[in-house]
């Protein structure tokens, strides 16, 4: 396993410009990169340390199951803000272009070539992952509406006070206008 | 969501490293305009309620007209600049506080990174700073004489329709919870700017039906449900009926009862929907236990106060019902419920719009003998800070272990916590009615508490999208006890926090609830005579 080699050697440069691609997608990107606190900066830090996070597990080729909950704090962040789908998910496929980018021609060499296939591969099938958990996301979003709708707290009745039932005349003769 | 560009995925997915995720124009903001679509925006009022509202005494809500915040045409009225700028000179001459906001802004930006919307969007509108510049450069433009003659160079620009609809857009993504003003170090209230840039936009009758519906309702029948005295009342006697059967204990409340000691005031969501009935069984089993000489009220039916989202006359008229049933009833001094703006309207506003009231007393304990100076100009209490003088003075028992379901962590509602300044009376009761409870970070508490995202009337689900990214850096903080500590109940001493508190953790930390404060005092506390049954989860167990 060379490429788990190279690729812990050159973690530290793939996470930051795979981060800094990831928060470029939003408008101010400025603040979301600089403050490190999480509870100051949810969305940066969540975001830094889980892309950190996925990395580390891809890295060591862990079980796709190990990265649904990693995947789904990222997602259902990008899932509720004004991301279109592709748009919501497309970092995680970056990672492709990313460790190609920083391995530089050391990627087109021939040890290096068949298990940086089966690397792409994993970033794919974690792509995908991450769709399915968007579409969660967005279903859950709906279910919270119907719910909202559901339990009375929106509900504003229309009737029941006898006032509204006054036309306009009625209520001016009412008012000896 | 944002549209789809094809030709650009396309590209992307064929020559790498996406333009998708980094595409934003790198424009300046004045240059970048609001894109309205499904999801971003607030329905409109109903033609019918603000022709209701404007036939009104004492408000006026002119330019009635179904629109579509989509449309191009928003249907205007003709002259629409020059009541929108005649609307700043009325406003910017009657409220010295709106001036001095308008000028003395240095933009050092310690405001700017202390927002939820900005923090959970990223969008530069919504730092508070620049949203208040969204007004500020239509001042600069046309009240200040460097403005007048250096125009944009000034930081000044021209009243335009875009504007306006810029305004509509950021007016109603901020909620007033005064986070960014607890940082400013001119104190600038960014709050009081949303509801100034609120104000005007209604001159040209623009505005959110969320708000305007339950202030026409409140306006009609006392509260924002429309519920009417007959049902109100029906509502409360069923939740006696429920703590009946729950408890063994019978309570009997009364209504507009004249000659009781207190009147009880509490959001009207309380006696009407999940979780908040639960709060208010909480406060009939105290009220029970320690035998208090209190009424309810069928018109002053509602704590909640929208007009505080909506114009400054209509905020004075409906609070004005509370000191009004207070006088016809001939009570002593009024008791408030769990809500968050309500507190906000009382403490800072009430007694300069409504009172003074000579008619009441400063109120005073009849169990503890306590008496609340704090409350001297209001004449009103704070049910926590009421409770916690009974627990201080011994004067109700608890059963700990009646909450054992129960992990707790506390949000400080925005408005309690910032506007009144109740941050420790929460935290003694929950001291005494649960085993263990965790605090949030502390930087998300007590004064610098986060906001749940919904408040100022943007708890409606066509923006459910745009309320859970607001509301992420407090469901971010409550993920982190969650996972720290297993907390699974979020307390809060707020009603619109009750309903939309939920439907955050729904999306964000799933398995933590939502409970009053008053519910887990009522869960715990112990009633001579009483038959509990075995409650698992407390008031909520079904049986």
């Amino acid at each position: 396993m060379e490429l788990a080699g190279v690729l812990a050697a050159k973690q530290k440069q793939i996470l930051e410009l795979w981060t800094e691609r990831t928060l470029d997608s939003y408008t101010t990107p400025g603040f979301f990169k600089k403050s490190r606190d999480l509870f100051a900066n949810p969305v940066g830090v969540q975001i830094r340390n889980t892309l950190a996070r996925l990395f580390t597990l891809l890295r060591e080729g862990a079980e796709p199951e190990a990265l649904i909950q990693p995947l789904d704090r990222v997602v259902r962040i990008r899932a509720v803000q004004e991301f279109t789908a592709s748009q919501a998910v497309v970092p995680f496929l970056e990672l492709k272009w990313v460790v190609k980018g920083v391995l530089g021609e050391e990627a087109l060499q021939a040890p290096l070539v068949a298990e940086l296939n089966e690397f792409d591969c994993a970033v794919e099938r974690m792509a995908l992952m991450a769709f399915d958990l968007y579409c969660q996301c967005r279903e859950q979003l709906y279910r919270n509406r119907l719910n909202e709708l559901k339990s009375g707290r929106a509900l504003f009745t229309d009737g029941g006070c006898p006032s509204r039932f006054l036309d306009a005349e009625t209520a001016r003769e009412a008012d000896g206008k | 969501m944002a549209v789809v560009k094809v030709d650009k995925l396309a590209q992307s997915v064929a020559k790498g490293p996406s333009l998708m995720t980094g595409a934003y124009p790198n424009k300046s903001w004045m240059e970048v305009p609001v894109v309205f679509k499904p999801g971003n925006y607030a329905y409109p009022t109903k033609a019918d309620k603000l022709e209701y509202l404007d036939s009104q005494q004492g408000v006026s809500f002119p330019n009635a007209r179904d629109w579509s915040p989509e449309d191009d045409d928003w249907k205007l009225p003709e002259n629409w600049k020059d009541i929108i700028l005649q609307g700043l000179a009325d406003r910017l001459d009657r409220f010295r506080s709106l001036k001095i906001f308008m000028d003395c802004c240095v933009r050092c930006g310690a405001c700017a990174d202390k927002c939820h919307f900005f923090l959970g969007t990223g969008d530069p509108k919504n730092m508070p700073v620049l949203r208040a510049e969204l007004l500020r450069s239509v001042y600069r433009n046309d009240f200040t004489l460097a403005g007048k003659i250096l125009g944009k160079l000034a930081g000044g620009r021209e009243m335009t329709v875009g504007v306006l609809k810029e305004w509509f857009m950021y007016a109603y993504q901020c909620t007033e919870c005064r986070r960014c003003s607890v940082f400013c170090p001119y104190g600038i209230d960014t709050a009081e700017i949303t509801m100034m840039l609120r104000e005007l936009l209604h001159l040209v009758g623009i505005g959110i039906n969320w708000a305007m519906e339950p202030v026409a309702n409140s306006n009609r029948t006392g509260n924002h449900m429309g519920l009417t005295p007959q049902a109100f009342k029906g509502n409360v006697d069923f939740l006696c009926d429920d703590v009946e059967s729950l408890t063994g204990v019978r309570v009997n409340p009364t209504f507009n009862r004249k000659g009781a000691e207190v009147l009880f005031i509490t959001p009207s969501a309380d006696v009407f929907a999940e979780p908040g009935i639960f709060t208010c069984m909480g406060y009939l089993l105290l009220f029970e236990a320690i035998g208090l000489d209190y009424t309810w009220s069928t018109y002053a039916s509602e704590g909640g106060n929208f007009g505080l989202f909506t114009s400054n006359e209509m905020m004075k008229k409906l609070n004005a019902k509370m000191y009004a049933e207070a006088k016809r009833l001939g009570v002593k001094w009024i008791l408030g419920g769990e809500c968050g703006h309500m507190w906000r309207v009382i403490h800072q506003y009430m007694d300069t719009m409504n009172g003074p009231t000579d008619f009441l007393e400063v109120p005073k304990s009849p169990i503890t003998g306590t008496v609340f100076d704090n409350a001297k100009s209001t004449k009103m209490v704070h049910i926590s800070e009421f409770t916690a003088d009974l627990i201080k003075n011994g004067k109700i028992k608890f059963d700990k272990s009646r909450n054992a379901h129960v992990i707790p962590t506390f949000h400080d509602s925005c408005n309690p916590a910032r506007a009144m300044g109740l941050l420790d009376e929460p935290r003694y009761i929950l001291d005494h009615v649960v085993d263990t409870w965790y605090e949030m970070p502390e930087n998300t508490i007590r004064e610098r508490t986060f906001c749940c995202g919904s408040g100022t009337a943007l708890n409606t689900d066509e923006i459910m999208e745009l309320r859970m990214r607001s509301g992420l850096p407090r469901a971010n903080a409550v993920q982190y006890v969650h996972e720290k500590h297993g907390v699974n109940t979020l307390g809060c001493v707020c009603a619109i926090d009750r309903a939309t508190l939920t439907t955050l953790m729904d999306y964000w930390v799933p398995g933590v609830e939502v409970a009053g404060l008053s519910e887990l005092v009522g869960n715990a506390l112990v009633i001579e005579g009483e038959q509990r049954q075995e409650l698992t989860e407390g008031l909520r167990t079904l049986v």
